[in-house]
């Protein structure tokens, strides 16, 4: 009998259901984050899109009781819009209020995202802005980003990863109401929820959310099993054909480490010298950009990191189970992009031979461990990562980096390169109005010098003779030239 | 644990009392030193970071020299080649050692230079930036390297063509004032950066000078260190004397259109502009011109219903008077959905523009946009360096954080009559430029 009663009880400990992460304090500004645990590695196969569109006709539509203008004119004397995230494995709606408006502000959350209008009209036009999302922001308005969406879809072939999280054209226009009222039922349950809230929230808020969101099936987890992926087995090319100025790059490969991995703090440092985002000091960044000033900057990533062009810290909230390592050249000069590309990899290769130095070691270090708190600077993203971190199974994010830090050793950075980064077998994406040209140049391997408009050191000249004349070796059936407008569709 | 206890008191006093409070309500010092240098120093509850802006006021406004265009955001890209005493490297190292995240920004009136880092980082990092506002020094090599990076960064906004749109509006609707150009500047300009290396000492030798540069230091701080910290590191830095005379720009004395083919496929863009005055915190207009865009473009305004949500003719609708330091542009901005609509849609922008003139606005909705501003407001000062970067804007315009007060305070002050007056000033045929974004015609 005890037995019985001991697992019945461990039974309801396990038993999924919605999650909070409260951070009360005094700012009058409350912040809510409200995570289900599914996105659109979800979407059923044929409705890629489905999870995006659902989040945004939560956000972007009426209520059972509100028209969509009626929920923005009581929203607008606020200043408060709910708004939504969608990647692979987590739907985020996110807001914030001052105190003064909370009850006004929570009740459209509310509203909005346990009694959706499922209105026509609001389906056609946020069919218009998804579609649009997709074709202008993404495929023909940000080459760089498109870069890394389609190295992300390359290399997760087959994989539940593999569409952007909004969709392809022709799933969206076919998606109905009933869609994604399919996916709302079936995902945006107890099971999948995690509320996050912070700020001077009244005595007994999250007691009140609890009852309120008590009405969301009970569900069970959403979480998929991942396939494995298949390891490329050579480098693969794939040049973009577009209408553009310059030529973008993107390339990498599927890495092992995820936040929670006993090798992320190790590697993150690595990635830290090497390449870290939009910050002056990286690596990768002096030797394209301010020694040689073939482009705007130069990057690498161990997380997905959207919309890395118009910002510099990463959203919180993109959890992920399988990450990949990416490097991002920002456009270069078309008659400089055979060269980017050698120098690029050329670095690559010497990260991956030679490694960090003690001294470059412990500054990365040190820098991590301050750095860190920046992350952390507004109190939704302090939030963010709480859930982020209960995702992963670990502990809170600063005190888990710096604490790995203190320990980290020299010889387990060194370690981790060679373990988890690789030189061959890599996934490239190039952007570019001449993609032809692009890959005769590529395969040809004939040396592509590079014209200075001033003189260079010595040691830059020297380097220069051996990446000009770097063999990449790739063959014609390594290389692919796509249209763009075949791209997404 | 110290808590953002004035935020609290402060902001919540001042959304919730019948005379409303002042909206910037962080308490502040000031100090302006013998050189022209200012500081303002802001003590905030959020713990451990600290936010550091140092914001000159030049800008492209201030690129008055045929060829020059672009060459403030150049130089602004050119602060970050050293010093004999700190070398680049040197440089990255300090900045690395605090945690610091660092970058710049260059706009029509200014440019701006922020690190935000651990406090134990502060006296070093102070230090390290006076050294290179008083003796920057780089070869001619580097600056021609640096201005590939330009280049560069031309290329990557090139893709998107709402830049485009707005540098042909530019060059559309004025004639002889700077604001003619984008800070990027015109490509030409851009293409010839690298051979302007005489030039580009001179542009430090004339703006970046004490009494063209506010220092902002916003964070767990103490103002008193702060100020002694500026005063021995840039104390000594020496006043200059140029000023740049900026060509007024003359009347416009009719429309004016343009079009834009773009390379590839897209819906068409339209931007409808009118000339208007310059900001000010002390006159009407600024304020009634910001209610009037949220009023008629909002996201509860009948234009927004109508093209928006209900006909769902465009899916981006929106814009507003541009704060500037010279007359600048009230411009409206529409992604319209299918290029049949374009002339519609410029129609029922220019005809919402003028139903200001003779309408008069209900006060219910006029104190619904109000209240909004104000939140708005208060939900974006949620961290040091929000609040750093929100107060340099305000420096660009009038080198203190009480013009965000008296601008405030205005808007609370603008009645419907006002606004009449304003739209009738303002939203006239003679002053307007309408430009379109189109894309390849189909075949």
């Amino acid at each position: 009998m005890m037995k019985l009663v001991l697992t019945l009880l461990f039974m309801t400990a396990i038993s999924p259901g919605m999650d909070f992460v409260a951070m009360p304090g005094q700012s009058p500004l409350i912040q809510f984050r409200i995570v289900f645990r599914a996105g659109s590695a979800n979407d059923p196969k044929g409705k890629a899109g489905a999870a995006a569109m659902t989040a945004s006709i939560i956000t972007g539509g009426g209520t059972k009781t509100m028209t969509y203008q009626q929920v923005l004119d009581a929203a607008y004397p606020m200043a408060a819009r709910l708004r939504d995230q969608v990647d692979k494995e987590m739907i985020v709606f996110s807001g914030s209020t001052h105190v003064d408006n909370l009850d006004g502000f929570y009740s459209l959350v509310r509203d909005a995202i346990l009694t959706p209008g499922w209105r026509e009209d609001d389906l056609k036009r946020v069919r218009d802005d998804v579609k649009n999302a997709l074709r202008l922001s993404l495929r023909e308005n940000n080459d760089e980003e498109l870069g890394k969406e389609v190295l992300y879809s390359l290399l997760y072939k087959g994989h539940p990863y593999e569409h952007p999280s909004l969709g392809s054209l022709a799933a969206l226009e076919a998606l109905s109401m009933a869609d994604l009222q399919a996916f709302y039922k079936e995902h945006l349950t107890q099971a999948n929820l995690t509320i996050g809230i912070t700020g001077n929230y009244p005595k007994g808020f999250v007691e009140r959310m609890r009852t309120d969101f008590s009405v969301l099936p009970k569900g069970k987890p959403s979480v998929l099993k991942l396939p494995p992926l298949a390891p490329l087995k050579a480098t693969q090319v794939t040049i973009v054909q577009k209408k553009t100025r310059a030529v973008a790059y993107s390339f990498g490969f599927p890495i092992d480490v995820t936040r929670d991995h006993p090798d992320f703090p190790a590697l993150l440092l690595a990635n830290t010298w090497f390449g870290p985002h939009r910050n002056s000091g990286g690596n990768l960044y002096q030797r394209m950009r301010e020694i040689r000033g073939l482009n705007y900057g130069d990057y690498s990533y161990i997380e997905y990191f959207p919309n890395g062009m118009f910002q510099f810290e990463p959203d919180p909230n993109l959890f992920r189970r399988s990450q990949i390592f990416q490097v991002w050249i920002r456009p270069v000069e078309p008659p400089t992009a055979h060269f980017a590309l050698r120098l690029a990899l050329f670095e690559l290769e010497r990260l991956i031979d030679k490694g960090l130095t003690e001294s470059d070691f412990e500054t990365t270090r040190d820098f991590m461990a301050l750095n860190v708190n920046l992350l952390m600077k507004t109190k939704s993203a302090e939030l963010g990562y709480a859930i982020d971190s209960k995702a992963y199974g670990i502990p809170e994010y600063t005190s888990y980096l710096q604490g790995a830090l203190k320990k980290l050793k020299y010889e387990d950075v060194q370690k981790a390169i060679r373990k988890h980064l690789r030189k061959d077998r890599l996934q490239i994406v190039a952007i570019s109005d001449n993609a032809e040209e692009l890959k005769k140049l590529l395969l040809s391997d004939a040396p592509s010098p590079m014209k200075y408009n001033s003189p260079k050191p010595g040691d830059i000249v020297e380097e220069d003779k051996l990446v000009s004349t770097k063999l990449l070796g790739w063959k014609a059936e390594q290389i692919a030239v796509v249209p763009v407008e075949e791209i997404f569709k | 644990m110290r808590h953002p206890f004035f935020a609290v008191l402060l902001t919540t006093a001042m959304l919730t009392a019948a005379e409303p409070r002042k909206i910037f309500d962080y308490p502040y010092q000031q100090h302006d030193f013998a050189n022209g240098l200012r500081l303002f120093t802001v003590p905030t509850d959020y713990p451990n970071i600290v936010a550091l802006y140092i914001v000159v006021n030049v800008g492209s406004r201030n690129e008055v020299e045929a060829g020059k265009s672009g060459f403030a955001h150049f130089f602004e890209h050119v602060m970050f080649r050293g010093t004999k005493k700190n070398p680049p490297q040197k440089w990255e190292a300090t900045m690395k050692a605090a945690g610091a995240a660092t970058n710049a920004f260059t706009s029509d009136d200014l440019t701006g230079y922020h690190a935000t880092f651990s406090k134990q980082g502060l006296a070093s990092i102070l230090e390290l930036e006076a050294d290179r506002f008083q003796n920057l020094d780089y070869s001619e090599s580097l600056f021609r390297t640096e201005a590939l990076a330009v280049n560069g960064e031309y290329n990557k906004n090139s893709a998107n063509p709402t830049s485009k749109l707005s540098e042909k509006l530019r060059e559309t609707a004025f004639d002889a004032h700077t604001y003619k150009h984008t800070t990027m500047g015109f490509l030409a300009d851009i293409k010839a950066m690298p051979d302007q290396y005489a030039y580009s000492r001179q542009f430090f030798d004339r703006f970046y000078r004490p009494e063209y540069t506010t220092i902002l230091v916003v964070g767990d701080v103490n103002p008193d260190e702060v100020k002694a910290l500026v005063q021995k590191h840039w104390g000594g830095w020496q006043r200059g004397q140029h000023v740049a005379a900026i060509p007024a720009e003359p009347r416009q004395t009719g429309e004016r259109k343009a079009n834009v083919e773009w390379p590839v496929p897209t819906p068409p863009w339209l931007a409808v502009a009118y000339k208007v005055p310059a900001y000010s915190d002390e006159t009407k207009d600024t304020a009634a011109l910001d209610l009037i865009s949220a009023l008629a473009f909002g996201s509860t305004s009948p234009a927004y219903q109508r093209l928006v949500i209900q006909e769902q003719k465009v899916d981006v609708l929106g814009g507003g008077a541009a704060q500037r330091v010279d007359p600048s542009l009230f411009t409206v901005f529409s992604r319209v959905k299918a290029e049949k609509d374009v002339d519609s849609i410029r129609e029922s922008i220019v005809s919402t523009l003028n139903g200001f003139k003779d309408t008069p606005v209900e006060t219910k909705k006029l104190d619904a946009v109000k209240k909004n501003l104000r939140y708005q407001f208060a939900l974006s000062m949620d961290n040091s360096q929000a609040i750093a970067s929100e107060l340099a804007g305000a420096v660009a315009l009038r080198r203190s954080p009480e013009t965000l007060n008296k601008l405030y305070a205005m808007y609370e002050q603008i009645t419907p009559e006002d606004l009449r007056n304003v739209a009738r000033k303002y939203f006239i045929e003679n002053g307007r430029t309408v430009v379109t974004l189109s894309g390849p015609k189909a075949k």
